[in-house]
């Protein structure tokens, strides 16, 4: 558990937060200027000026009152910047290894989940935005730190990189088991990785939550107008090129229909990505459709984000353990119109031309 | 990053300050004694154990530097003035003061000049003089003095190139940078690129004497030594063969 | 050629200006590192006395130097009570020389540390990194090429230093003459010929030196792409 209860002057105003935040991930969104990077920094030990009480698990960090405060080296916080912040004289075996101190296990486990091997002897210059976010994050974990803070990990990266960090954002979580705070603008990276969000507006907490719950908050509507992506992992199937398609088979066992991609080999692992925002919703079965997949879902909630409508939903055929719901955003006279409601049936449809391969 | 440590701490492998030795006698003289002193340090050298090192320049500069407090043990000044300097800052005893030399002026002409300057005042019709520092150079200070008497000094004012030391005086005319030039007799007798235009009767000169002493704060007895050398009989015949004046003891 | 005077000339100038250069690196990057890091009431005083010695005649330098030195100058009358002796010694020489050079040393380097990015210092921190640990493996590195070119041009400057030189140490031959002094005597009294030579030398040991500041930055510079 991670108690924070700090002060920081920044101008034009003060940073004041208080939160009690669990050990998954949580998500630190908001306007720009509302604190986001200064409480990571807080947290880090990288501002002297901050006043409070910091704990991890009972471990004291920053407590003024009884005048202990950790220095940054002793912290055993991982931080990953916003664009990397890779050593520019060391290659990447030098930047992965350099908090390590002979922990080699470490290291080697951190260059693997972030797979990592082939880059050991380049230098950051010569790689791209994703693979300097890799190895940055494979810095921060080789240090074997007790908390990880990321700042907009993606944000620098074009849109097709980014979902490409994702999955490895997410082993990073999984594998590794160390609770990560996580600023970003993205709505659904936000709903995807995080178990709460973090709302801050000019260095106050405005809400805390789960994603979701938060969803109708204008700052998340706001940041939601860029788009809400269902991201999924996948193997190709086979290739049909008289058809034009590829058949792609997503881990939770549903088949889709993507654009041909003869270059990938069947067997081959993939990442997809489908807009919220691509998903056709029907209240019947349909037929006579050009849209080469049709899934059939229950609707499991409906919330409102902005002026839409977004809509999570199960489909029947799904299975696995926790089986990821479909994010369909459609205008609230829809959900009108076709008198929507949790637990119903329905029809999902989605062009082939609508999922992009990462 | 090895290499370039070694690079840069090699030379204090070569830590040692330079090559004169801080017990040798450091004579500080005016600039026209150079030939005969080394002589004279060189024959004193072969008959005693010490080394003499010297600092020649114009006497007011080494002046300026004995009182500012350079580490020298004995001044020889081509005036008396400059001694006076020192004697009244107290680094001069009045008692170890010695008048040994005197010298004559000359006006001196590159050796193939076509310049025919057979008195002072036809030094007007030439558009560069050499003198050295005529604000304080020994040399230049008697020179100046010499044409003021002549009436000749506002008229050459202008023409006049000031040098660092009688010396370098020399080689401006030497090298032909100044067209004439006012130096000393013994100066112009070692140069080959000079010749004498016009020697200026000893009464009609000022006084010029050179000045010896050793300085207070030696305390080298090896320097008081040398400089009761210097002043001795015994070193009368080399001063004379070199052109100097040697003054009456007393 | 070369008399046994002249050698021991430039063995003279090359050692004085080594000595002073190794002297002022630690000082220099000290100063340099403050200068870029930190923002404060003293700091633009300690800019400006720092470009000083730049932007004065050096005779100026030599002057104001002198006046303190000498005998009866505010630190000299100690220095004559103690009985330690820097005016036109040897040690002036150095001192000369390491005024002259110091600020050419701290600009180069200062740009240097402003150059490296601010946030990688706190990172290193964040990894397990002392405040000196995380200076030396890595603002410093980053730093380097900038330090070098300083520290070269630091030592070309101190192989060159004339003018304070001339004032607190003088011109004495075997004591305090070095190559630029040596250079300007010979001329003064008409040797052209051994005023040429010194010159002949003095250029040679300036291109080797740059030559190998070249070297020793593009060795790093090869791995560090900006």
């Amino acid at each position: 558990m991670i108690e924070i209860a700090v002060e920081l002057p920044l101008a034009p105003f003060e940073l004041r937060v208080a939160v009690r935040l669990g050990d998954g991930v949580t998500a630190i969104m908001g306007p720009s200027g509302s604190g986001k990077t200064s409480l990571l920094e807080a947290v880090a030990g990288l501002r002297p000026r901050a006043r409070g009480r910091i704990a991890l698990d009972g471990i004291v960090l920053l407590d003024t009152q009884s005048g202990v405060r950790l220095r940054p080296e002793r912290r055993r916080v991982g931080y990953v910047p916003q664009g990397a912040g890779l050593f520019p004289h060391l290659t990447v075996m030098g930047n992965v290894r350099f908090a390590a101190r002979g922990a080699g296990s470490r290291v080697r486990a951190a260059i693997e989940s972030l797979e990592l091997a082939p880059l050991l002897d380049r230098y950051p210059a010569t790689l791209s935005g994703g693979e300097q976010q890799r190895v940055a994050l494979a810095r921060s974990l080789a240090s074997d730190p007790r908390l990880l803070l990321l700042d907009e990990p993606l944000a620098a990266l074009d849109v097709g990189l980014r979902e490409r960090i994702v999955p490895y954002l997410r082993r990073v979580h999984d594998e590794w088991k160390v609770p990560v705070l996580y600023v970003t603008h993205n709505v659904g990276e936000a709903l995807d990785l995080a178990e709460a969000v973090l709302l801050l507006r000019t260095g106050t907490v405005e809400a805390h939550g789960p994603a979701l719950d938060l969803l109708s908050r204008p700052a998340m509507a706001r940041a939601a107008e860029a788009g809400i992506e269902n991201l999924r992992h996948g193997r190709i199937v086979a290739h049909d090129d008289q058809g034009g398609t590829t058949r792609v088979q997503l881990d939770d066992g549903q088949a889709l229909a993507v654009p041909l991609s003869s270059s990938r080999l069947p067997g081959e692992a993939v990442n997809l990505a489908i807009r919220a925002e691509d998903v056709l919703l029907a209240v019947e079965p349909l037929r006579g459709l050009s849209a080469r997949n049709i899934i059939e879902a229950r609707i499991v909630t409906l919330d409102r984000v902005g002026p839409d409508a977004l809509l999570r939903c199960r489909a029947a055929s799904a299975s696995g353990s926790e089986p990821r719901p479909w994010l369909v955003r459609i205008t609230p006279s829809a959900v009108d119109s076709l008198g929507l409601v949790s637990g119903q049936r329905v029809w999902l449809a989605i062009k082939s031309h609508s999922v992009r391969l990462l | 990053m090895k290499p370039v440590a070694l690079l840069i701490l090699a030379p204090i492998l070569f830590l040692r300050p330079p090559a004169v030795a801080a017990d040798d006698v450091l004579v500080f003289a005016a600039a026209s004694l150079t030939e005969v002193l080394r002589e004279l340090g060189g024959s004193y050298e072969m008959a005693h154990a010490d080394h003499i090192a010297f600092n020649f320049g114009a006497s007011s500069d080494l002046a300026r530097q004995i009182t500012a407090g350079a580490p020298g043990d004995a001044f020889f000044s081509a005036d008396a003035a400059r001694m006076e300097e020192l004697e009244q800052a107290g680094l001069v005893d009045r008692g170890e003061r010695r008048n040994v030399l005197s010298n004559v002026l000359v006006i001196v002409v590159p050796r193939d000049a076509k310049t025919t300057i057979s008195e002072p005042s036809d030094l007007q019709t030439l558009r560069t003089i050499a003198l050295a520092n005529p604000e304080a150079a020994p040399a230049g200070v008697y020179a100046k003095k010499y044409l003021g008497s002549l009436g000749l000094w506002e008229p050459l004012k202008a023409k006049v190139v000031p040098t660092l030391d009688v010396r370098a005086a020399l080689a401006a005319v030497e090298a032909e940078h100044a067209e004439a030039g006012i130096v000393y007799a013994t100066d112009a007798a070692i140069s080959k690129k000079v010749r004498v235009a016009f020697r200026v009767p000893r009464e009609q000169a000022p006084p010029i004497v050179y000045t010896l002493a050793p300085l207070a704060r030696s305390r080298k007895p090896a320097a008081r030594a040398f400089v009761g050398f210097l002043a001795s009989q015994g070193a009368a015949a080399t001063y004379e063969r070199h052109g100097f004046i040697v003054l009456p003891a007393g | 050629m070369l008399t046994a005077a002249d050698l021991a000339v430039v063995a003279f100038t090359l050692r004085i200006a080594a000595l002073g250069t190794v002297l002022i690196i630690g000082p220099g990057i000290a100063v340099a590192l403050a200068l870029a890091r930190y923002r404060g009431p003293g700091k633009s005083i300690l800019e400006t006395l720092l470009s000083l010695p730049l932007v004065l005649p050096p005779t100026a330098v030599g002057m104001l130097l002198l006046s303190v030195l000498a005998r009866r100058g505010l630190l000299g009358r100690w220095l004559d009570a103690a009985g330690i002796q820097v005016v036109f010694t040897w040690k002036a020489v150095l001192l000369a020389t390491m005024v002259m050079a110091f600020p050419l040393l701290v600009r180069s380097a200062r740009t240097a540390f402003e150059e490296v990015d601010p946030r990688l210092d706190g990172l290193a921190r964040t990894l397990g990194c002392g405040p000196t640990a995380a200076f030396f493996r890595v603002t410093l590195p980053l730093a380097w090429r900038g330090i070098v070119g300083g520290t070269v041009l630091a030592f070309a400057r101190a192989l060159g230093e004339f003018g304070a030189t001339v004032m607190i140490a003088g011109n004495i031959p075997g004591r305090t003459q070095t190559l630029a002094l040596a250079i300007f005597q010979a001329s003064q009294v008409g040797r052209d010929d051994r005023a040429t030579t010194l010159a002949g030398v003095t250029v040679l040991i300036a291109f080797m030196t740059l030559w190998t500041a070249e070297w020793l930055t593009r060795r790093r510079n090869r791995r560090v792409a900006t």
